[in-house]
């Protein structure tokens, strides 16, 4: 989760906190105060609109900060990894860094080759000659 | 070997993308969920009225969610609008899976506040 997407979310719930709390209150005055004719039923549009704007901010920082989407199709997820490595999952933060696997064609890019016994041998045998 | 089968040998599915994106995807509409409670609870809405705000806003925030997490990827692919098939098997799945994954945590958060901001 990105700061700014945090900023967001955090803005959006002090909001949804400050709008309850003005709800609260005014169903609280309302309730003592009869002889005004305020109904308690009745929210005031700005209590209202500051509900619905929150809750707005709200998710549009959820959605913000959600951790990003992977192609579910074989060949879009992997080319997708060997384009960009291990660069294309750092950008998305330290969530995403650890759950990569790497380059799913490793095996077949890095497959060692074959070793040579038989120079090995006789390697080892001068080796062993010039040790005496 | 039936053609979805054949289809699946043919195009791969990566399990593990439909997990993570399938979590992602309920994590959000859950939260979504309870918040949307706290909404229409301070609202005071009764009823019906609860219920629709519930719809509508829940529609509201799958598009955004379309738009800021899946349509960027989908459409830089040349997929039509509204294609989530990069992301998600099902398209019904994705636009309407949180609807009722959702509705007991709304109806939860929803009285609790109805009750904390009115009584």
């Amino acid at each position: 989760m990105g700061f700014p997407a945090r900023l967001v979310t955090l803005a959006g719930l002090v909001l949804l906190a400050h709008a309850g709390y003005s709800a609260q209150e005014h169903a609280a005055l309302s309730s003592t105060l009869v002889n005004l004719q305020l109904s308690a039923k009745t929210l005031p549009l700005d209590i209202s609109i500051e509900t619905i704007v929150a809750t707005l901010l709200v998710s549009l920082g959820l959605i913000w900060g959600s951790p990003q989407l992977r192609p579910i199709q074989w060949h879009v997820w992997a080319g997708k990894i060997e384009r960009e490595g291990i660069a294309g999952s750092a950008s998305q933060g330290k969530e995403a860094e650890k759950n990569f696997q790497g380059n799913p064609f490793n095996a077949l890019e890095f497959r060692s080759g074959f070793v040579d016994i038989r120079k090995q041998r006789r390697d080892f045998a001068d080796w062993a000659k010039s040790g005496k | 070997m039936s053609s979805s089968e054949q289809e699946l040998q043919i195009h791969p599915i990566v399990q593990e993308s439909v997990v993570h994106n399938a979590k992602t995807l309920s994590n959000f509409h859950s939260l979504t969920a309870s918040l949307f409670g706290v909404t229409a609870g301070i609202l005071g809405l009764e009823s019906y009225a609860g219920f629709l705000l519930y719809l509508v806003l829940s529609v509201i925030t799958t598009l955004l969610f379309y738009v800021i997490q899946v349509a960027p990827a989908s459409l830089a692919e040349k997929k039509p609008l509204f294609d989530t098939t990069r992301f998600f098997k099902g398209a019904l799945d994705f636009w309407t899976g949180g609807l009722f994954s959702g509705l007991s945590g709304f109806v939860l958060t929803w009285t609790l506040f109805y009750g904390l901001v009115r009584v």
